[in-house]
């Protein structure tokens, strides 16, 4: 079979498993959402009707109604029907709905999610084009004092929290010097649209915290000095310069390819720890993304919207590694087609 | 050739394409300055072949660089390297500017390294290499390509395929061919090949020497061959220069040089290199080891390691000192060297002697109740396959197919083969570390697997076992543990095996082995880590730790090809002689039929040969060497060079030179492909193993038709070339897998 039918198998396969566990989470959890949609609705309800002994059968109705509305799943379904509705709901895109928004949550994340796609694959498009840059000159130069100041530059880069450069960032940047916005993602007074102050104030707003994950550099560019340094010691980078081939051709295809490879696949991993990042970076920067949403949710209990998000952000990795696999081997022959009839 | 220059001893060339005069190639350590080429000086004749032999560490590599000023940083080359182009200026390779280099490289002199696997860049097809490399040099890329594939074919392979494959996709030995050709597309006039086929499989070393021959013709080249192996070069080099330390100590015409050289390390290297004719228990390898380039020894820097050293020698550096034409020896008695350092050949005529002391025991001696019988073994592995693929055909690799083997007390059996034909795989499952997929593995009768897996009635423990079998690796530096020292590393299996004894116990036991072994003082290398060990002593260790345990038969897995040439003779006579004093038997593991000859001949052994998962002859060692019946084995040994300068390697007995894939071998006869004598009853019919025809039952057995009294093989028709497209080596298509893998 097809390696891709089998990834792309793999990876419906998580996605699944990642609903079907939130379906059990909601259901069977002690204190699960269920339970504290239904306790704070019988609690509205007591309190409503305060005198009566406890809800009557009508009333138990609406409440599972309710929740059905908010979580996608009827408490009085028998459990077989129950997971099958919630199955179908999930897969058609209705998530449920906000309690504290009081919207279908696939409306919430599905706004969000462009503005926190756009910012972390500009954070990590820049972080990691920076990282290679540096790192192939610190390789060049390894042993001079450019190696010793960008190998400092970048071990400090390397460790330091993003969140706590977020934090420089917004003190000095935002509030003392007041270059950068503090908050918010869209200009205000500007006609949403394709005009240029639009998208200047858009780039405006998304420049700290994008500049904040810049710190992916750090990591990258001191790998990509081990590889570069480890290509640069290959035998046929040798053969390379003894064949006479020139310098460009001899940096571009013979070190950079085979140094950024291994770096490919750390990029695409990471993805999945810059999605669980944009949860605080977001917060700081209150920059109304996915992760700012799933913090907003799980201040308010709102159960809906938090499923939902971790639900989309696990389904973004899977993509995302998705990817990975597919693109792999329109860079290194060798990952490439298995089908492919070697000697 | 050479006109007598009375003021020189050092041989002239007439016309010389390259002179090296007191080339010195140094590093700067913390230690001192390394000079790992110490004030060389040679000819080399336009048109010629000179071998260059030396062992591991003798400066050969440096030698070879410095010729297209190509030291690796930061070593630097001193001296003088004049290059003589066929018309125009003559001139000097260490004073080239950047850009001249670039001109002089490639276009002129070229070069073929030894890791062809690791010359091409991993992300580029071959075309890409090809293309670069003519554009570099502003050379017509259409002509250049065209140049190419009559390059590669001439190299026997499919010219389309290989240039649109990538790197990874090439067996070694077409990498090898390919990078051959890629250094010849420019149409150089000097190559330089350091070790070109060292990573190579004895046929294929073979093929390429042969192949080399046309090559040098056909492209009018003048080539350095580099390489460790003296009889390698024996029947192709015109003239041979021996480099010891740094230095050439001897240098002649081949023939001269093989039959009466002068330079005593030449002549013990002589008569330690393994071959297939030498008396054996007259082989010896030189004592001492080769010197440290920081510490180079005042005087001859052979003197410490040579037994007519004296005063003279001691002090005085020997000048080249003729010995007649232009075969010259650095040595001050080179005309003594012939009575102190006899040759082992000379008294090597008659061939009955050779055999004479083998056949003293019989096959007798291997009867009774085998140590380890395996039965109709199969090992398949599954190709990469996952729970998705289910339904694709099972692509089983046979490793090993249906092979009967018994080893009893005492034997020593070799199995030798090309990579990939499963002898590595057969050993493990001997051994009982692979888990065959059909048949039995018995030790002393005791199915090995029964009794791991508890079933059935057992007599022999799985521990026992266990203990009983045991394996020494191909390289020791990575079979030690490097945190680990010596004492530690021994004690492991002592402390798993004999919990009675204690501390000190222990370590009486370890230094004793030590001793035995020849590490003096054991006190001293007891509390040594492995890097603080010289390869040999390294396997050493690694033979200790698995003998300490008594085991009854021990797997030696190439356990002498990482060591130099001159420490292989000794390895195995240590081998040999635990083997008399601790009663194991051994199942080596070689691709070196020289080596194989070597030890089954001492210990009355007998070499098995296997291609591609079948074992097609086994016998004893001169039945095998000296009247192959299997054609695959004629090809072994046809493939092992001769230390004679008249050994010509003829005319391949092969058909192809590349080995089918194990994953889809041939029908019939595996052979059938590449086999000269394959008629068409072989592509259907596989042959069992039968007595060769005039022996006593016991001394060999082949796999082949022709040792069939009465086969339909007699009757059917030739297979050729012609007829045979998947045996074609070129012009193969896609479709025919089977062919030119």
């Amino acid at each position: 079979m097809d390696w891709r039918v089998e990834r792309l198998t793999q990876g419906l396969l998580t996605v699944f498993l990642v609903i079907t566990l939130s379906f059990v989470i909601i259901r069977f959890m002690p204190g699960n959402p269920m339970d504290y949609i239904l306790a704070q609705m019988s609690g509205d309800a007591t309190g409503a009707t305060s005198g009566e002994g406890g809800a009557s059968g009508s009333d138990m109705e609406q409440q599972y109604e309710l929740v059905q509305a908010y979580l996608s799943m009827n408490p009085s379904d028998p459990l077989h029907v129950a997971y099958f509705d919630y199955m179908s709901n999930t897969l058609r895109g209705d998530l449920g709905q906000s309690i504290y928004y009081s919207r279908p949550v696939s409306d919430i994340l599905g706004r969000a999610m462009p503005w926190t796609l756009f910012v972390l694959s500009w954070g990590l498009a820049i972080g990691f084009v920076l990282g290679i840059i540096t790192g192939s000159l610190i390789a060049y130069w390894e042993g001079s004092k450019l190696d010793v100041g960008l190998t400092a530059y970048s071990v400090i880069m390397g460790s330091i929290p993003y969140y706590v450069l977020a934090l420089l960032l917004i003190v000095y940047m935002a509030y003392r010097w007041q270059i950068f916005p503090t908050n918010g993602r869209v200009p205000e007074g500007v006609t949403a649209g394709l005009n240029w102050p639009f998208i200047k104030g858009i780039i405006y707003h998304a420049s700290l915290p994008i500049a904040s994950t810049v710190v992916f550099s750090g990591i990258a560019s001191l790998s990509m000095r081990g590889n570069a340094i480890r290509v640069l010691g290959e035998d046929y980078l040798r053969v390379a310069r003894l064949r006479g081939l020139s310098d460009g051709v001899i940096a571009t295809q013979y070190v950079a390819r085979n140094a950024i490879l291994p770096l490919y696949t750390g990029l695409m991993i990471s993805i999945g720890s810059l999605f669980g990042g944009s949860v605080i970076l977001e917060t700081i920067f209150r920059y109304r993304g996915m992760g700012y949403y799933l913090v907003q949710a799980a201040n308010a209990r709102d159960y809906p919207l938090m499923m939902g998000g971790f639900m989309l952000l696990t389904i973004c990795v899977v993509i995302a590694l998705f990817i990975t696999d597919l693109t792999y081997g329109l860079i290194d022959p060798r990952a490439g087609d298995e089908n492919r009839e070697a000697f | 050739m050479t006109a007598a220059d009375p003021d020189r001893s050092m041989p002239r060339a007439d016309d010389p394409i390259a002179e090296v005069r007191n080339l010195t190639v140094a590093f700067e350590m913390d230690r001192g300055q390394s000079r790992v080429v110490d004030d060389l000086s040679v000819d080399i004749e336009r048109g010629e072949i000179l071998g260059v032999v030396g062992e591991s560490g003798s400066g050969k590599s440096m030698f070879a660089s410095s010729l297209m000023d190509a030291v690796v940083e930061p070593g630097v080359a001193s001296g003088d390297v004049t290059y003589h182009p066929p018309s125009g200026e003559s001139v000097d390779v260490l004073e080239l500017s950047k850009g001249e280099l670039q001109e002089l490289r490639w276009e002129e002199v070229a070069m073929v390294f030894q890791g062809a696997m690791s010359s091409f860049n991993p992300v580029r097809t071959i075309r890409d290499h090809f293309v670069e490399t003519l554009s570099a040099h502003d050379y017509n890329v259409s002509d250049g390509l065209e140049r190419a594939r009559e390059l590669i074919s001439d190299l026997y392979m499919d010219p389309e395929r290989v240039l649109s494959s990538y790197p990874h996709e090439l067996s070694g030995g077409m990498s090898q061919r390919v990078l051959i050709a890629l250094s010849l597309i420019l149409d150089p006039e000097l190559l330089v090949m350091d070790e070109p086929t060292a990573a190579l499989d004895l046929l294929m070393q073979r093929s390429i020497i042969s192949l080399l021959d046309g090559i040098q013709e056909k492209h009018d080249l003048s080539i350095v061959f580099i390489t460790h192996d003296l009889p390698l070069v024996a029947g192709l080099a015109d003239r041979i220069a021996v480099m010891y330390a740094f230095e050439m100590v001897e240098m002649g015409p081949t023939d001269e040089l093989l039959t009466d050289a002068a330079h005593p390390y030449t002549r013990a290297l002589l008569n330690s290199t393994p071959n297939l004719r030498a008396p054996i228990d007259r082989m010896r390898s030189i004592d001492g080891e080769s010197p440290d380039p920081v510490n180079i020894p005042s005087g001859c820097s052979y003197h410490p390691r040579c037994p007519m050293a004296d005063e003279q020698c001691r002090e005085v550096d020997p000048e080249p000192y003729r010995v007649d034409g232009d075969h010259a020896a650095n040595c001050h008695y080179w005309e003594e060297a012939a009575e102190a350092v006899p040759a082992v050949t000379e008294e090597f005529d008659d061939a009955g002697e050779m055999g004479a002391a083998a056949t003293e025991r019989t096959p007798e001696r291997r009867s009774g109740e085998p140590v380890l019988s395996m039965d109709d073994v199969e090992v398949y592995f599954e190709q990469e396959s996952s729970a998705f693929s289910l339904f694709s055909d099972p692509d089983d690799v046979k490793a090993v197919d249906g092979i009967d083997l018994d080893v009893y007390d005492e034997d020593v059996v070799v199995l030798v083969g090309e990579s990939g034909c499963g002898k590595t795989t057969l050993g493990k499952t001997a051994i009982g570390l692979q888990r065959p997929t059909g048949g039995v593995v018995e030790y002393r009768g005791q199915d090995v697997w029964q009794a791991r897996d508890l079933v059935g009635d057992i007599d022999i423990p799985y521990e026992e076992i266990r203990q009983s079998l045991q394996i020494i690796h191909q390289d020791p530096g990575s079979a030690l543990n490097t945190h680990r020292r010596v004492r530690a590393v021994l004690e492991t299996p002592l402390k798993r095996w004999y919990p009675e004894l204690d501390g000190n116990d222990r370590r009486e036991r370890i230094l004793g082995m030590l001793e035995y072994v020849g590490m003096t003082p054991p006190e001293d290398y007891i509390d040594r880590y492995p890097f603080q060990l010289s390869g040999g002593e390294m396997q050493r260790i690694a033979l200790i730790r698995a003998l300490l345990i008594n085991p009854e038969l021990i797997l030696a897995d190439e356990a002498v090809s990482a060591l130099d040439v001159s420490l292989r003779v000794e390895m195995m006579d240590l081998l040999l002689e635990l083997q008399d004093t601790f009663d194991t038997s051994y199942l080596f593991i070689s691709h070196n039929l020289a080596n194989a000859r070597y030890i089954t001949e001492k210990a009355d052994g007998r070499i098995g040969v296997m291609y591609l998962g079948e074992l097609v002859e086994i016998g004893s060692p001169e039945r095998i060497i000296n009247d192959p019946k299997h054609p695959y084995t004629q090809a072994l040994r046809w493939a092992t060079p001769e230390l004679d300068p008249d050994d010509d390697p003829g005319e391949r007995p092969m058909r192809k030179i590349d080995i089918p894939d194990a994953a889809n071998p041939p029908s019939g006869c595996r052979y059938h492909t590449r086999c000269p004598e394959a008629r068409e009853a072989c592509r259907h019919q596989r042959p069992e193993l039968v007595e060769a025809e005039g022996e006593e039952p016991g001394y060999q057995q082949a796999a082949c038709f022709r040792e069939y009294e009465d086969h339909e093989y007699w009757d059917s028709e030739p297979i050729t070339d012609e007829d045979d497209a998947d045996s074609v080596d070129s012009g193969t298509g896609p479709g025919t897998a089977e062919a030119d893998d």
